[in-house]
């Protein structure tokens, strides 16, 4: 029943969030109908939107599994976007290094690296909270802006490749690309590497002590602690790993679509990250119809801005919509009073 | 220098300043407004933008405001109507903000770059006759907007609020213990709801204090300030002159940010990270002290 009335809200936030940004495209665009049109269709009409549309889904699995790992231990982690970013420099850098290194080798060095790299920043706040309670919404986020500067840095001045003619690494030995499978678009094998790490999660989750250890100290601190449950080590944990998925989300992209990394090439994908882990609930494995929800949204902006008039922030607007009402409870108890109200009569 | 650097830490500190004044009340209230980077985004671009088209400052304030607040209304709303998690209707808040300001920018200005309002009204520096020429003093005291001047009779008028009136006690005891406020009669939505709008009032002045100096609006402007005004208010206890000392202190911080840029070779880039950074230290060490004390 609650999980139905789960389904049942989400369902009704993304339809009010869609509502609003048709609305949106009929003020603005002067061919509303063939806009709109674009905006559904259009990541379906071919082979190259719909491989990048699942393609820009890649990250936004990883983003969105990290922030529900750490929502579920109640770890505020907004510090996404700057560990995302950092974990795919300090990866980025290693395969660019690396050049003769063995291809699988450099790669999953890359990858760790960068897992590595996002942990270790996101682990930094959760230690300061457990250590001294400090916010760690506030830490991980006031960190995370600092890295964007510094990332920034390191790609205009000493990791810039001076041919690039913009801010950008050079670029890695292309035998360390991920396979493309859906030519001629973005889509690459990360996605493969991105639902194992899926399945892998959904099962440390429900089946490991860690598991079981931070869903309990994400529902009640006091309890975990009387309980026994170290509750400030799977605090740190919890922290640690959904900064490694974040610097895991960041080095993906480079890894599989750009071969290189280029300045603000994230489109925000450690804020949308928090949206995906919330429409799923924090589910692992609902992580991933969400995240493609979130890619079809951007997509489908895209395509419609290229294919007619309107501009793409029509997907911010819905995804903020979507944002605003996902976790209201009024709406469903607005539909369980109706329902409720039903059976009476 | 020191005239200059105390100059520019007052400068800097006022849309953080403004904006901190606003979460204090959602603070007060027992809730910690996450949208304040949301709502000075959104102000910062209506106040500018209306100014420009209209010629008229005060136009562009008053709209800049009610942008602002009809943001912090729907915040409001979804968090208390519709019971939403108030930390995501924050996120939300700033998300809608970002995204609006950059389409909106792109459908009226047609361009999402920097927009460059040449021809909006001048937000003139007030110098004060007779002081204006003493060192130091002149530069700290002189030369400012009135919007700069205004945010510190904020600051008292806030003061009185909080501590004097009817208002501000009923807010605070809603903060402290809800229960027992409903109990007394208290009505805990309304002074919830009135927080918001408070906040969102104050952080529009904070956004129009941001771009109408500068005449200038880029996607992303506030670039952190209202997490800092947020941090601001946490360090300020729900005290206003407390949230003043704070925000001087990062306005401190951004001052130091642009001496360094003027007076070093050290990469501009890096030196942004410098109030963060501040803020973030003093954050650890408030939360160091309180532990502290709690352990006592």
């Amino acid at each position: 029943m609650h999980r139905i009335n789960g389904l049942i809200k989400t369902a009704i936030t993304i339809g009010i969030a869609l509502v609003i940004g048709i609305i949106a495209i009929l003020l603005t665009s002067s061919e509303p109908g063939n806009s709109i049109k674009q905006f559904f269709i259009g990541p379906f009409s071919n082979t190259y939107f719909f491989g990048n549309m699942i393609a820009a889904s890649i990250p936004l699995m990883l983003t969105g599994l990290a922030a529900s790992l750490a929502f579920s231990a109640s770890a505020f982690n907004l510090g996404l976007e700057g560990q995302l970013y950092f974990g795919a420099l300090v990866g980025t850098f290693l395969a660019v290094k690396m050049s003769g290194f063995p291809a699988i080798l450099a790669i999953v060095i890359s990858i760790f690296a960068s897992a590595l790299a996002g942990g270790i920043i996101a682990g930094i706040s959760g230690w300061l909270k457990a250590k001294w309670e400090v916010n760690e919404l506030i830490s991980s986020l006031l960190i995370s802006y600092t890295l964007v500067y510094v990332v920034d840095y390191f790609l205009e001045g000493p990791f810039n490749d001076p041919e690039a003619g913009m801010a950008a690494s050079p670029y890695m030995n292309s035998n360390f690309m991920l396979p493309k499978i859906l030519s001629p678009s973005d889509l690459h094998a990360g996605v493969f590497i991105a639902i194992a790490v899926i399945i892998f999660f959904y099962f440390i989750y429900k089946k490991s002590t860690v598991g079981y250890e931070m869903v309990i100290t994400g529902r009640n601190r006091k309890f975990s602690n009387y309980s026994g449950i170290p509750v400030k080590k799977v605090i740190i944990l919890s922290m640690c790993l959904s900064g490694s998925l974040a610097g895991l989300a960041g080095i993906i992209d480079n890894l599989g679509i750009y071969g290189r990394m280029i300045r603000g090439y994230s489109t925000g994908y450690g804020w949308n990250g928090i949206a995906v882990a919330l429409i799923a609930r924090n589910h692992p494995l609902l992580v991933i119809p969400a995240a493609l929800l979130f890619a079809f949204l951007e997509s489908g902006a895209n395509v419609a801005s290229l294919m007619s008039d309107i501009t793409p922030e029509v997907a911010r607007i819905i995804q903020s919509v979507i944002f605003y009402l996902i976790t209201a409870e009024g709406l469903v108890s607005f539909i369980g009073k109706k329902r409720r109200e039903g059976i009476k009569t | 220098m020191i005239g200059d650097f105390l100059h520019t830490t007052i400068a800097m500190m006022t849309p953080i300043l403004w904006a901190a004044l606003g979460g204090l009340f959602t603070q007060l209230g027992g809730m910690l407004n996450i949208g304040l980077e949301g709502m000075m985004l959104v102000s910062a671009f209506s106040s500018l933008y209306t100014a420009a088209n209209t010629g008229s400052l005060l136009l562009g304030i008053l709209v800049g405001i009610s942008s602002s607040m009809l943001l912090a209304a729907i915040m409001g709303y979804v968090s208390l109507n519709l019971k939403a998690n108030v930390f995501v209707v924050g996120l939300a808040t700033n998300l809608f903000a970002s995204g609006i300001t950059v389409f909106l920018s792109s459908n009226l200005c047609g361009t999402k770059g920097t927009l460059y309002f040449q021809n909006a009204p001048e937000l003139s520096e007030i110098k004060i006759p007779g002081i204006e020429n003493i060192p130091i003093l002149g530069d700290l005291l002189s030369g400012y907007d009135i919007l700069d001047y205004l945010v510190f009779l904020a600051v008292i008028i806030c003061f009185i609020i909080i501590f004097k009136t009817p208002y501000g006690f009923h807010l605070r005891s809603v903060g402290k213990n809800y229960r027992a406020s409903v109990s007394v009669g208290i009505s805990v939505y309304k002074q919830r709801f009135g927080s918001f709008l408070i906040s969102g009032f104050f952080a529009g002045i904070g956004g129009a204090a941001l771009s109408l100096p500068i005449k200038t609006f880029v996607g992303g402007m506030t670039n952190g300030r209202g997490w800092i005004a947020l941090v601001a208010v946490i360090l300020g206890r729900g005290n206003p002159v407390g949230v003043l000392m704070a925000s001087i202190i990062f306005g401190a911080a951004s001052a130091l940010s642009n001496l360094f840029q003027a007076t070093t070779d050290i990469s501009p880039k890096l030196l942004l990270t410098v109030p963060f950074l501040v803020t973030l230290a003093i954050m650890i060490f408030y939360s160091v002290k309180r532990k502290k004390v709690n352990a006592q």
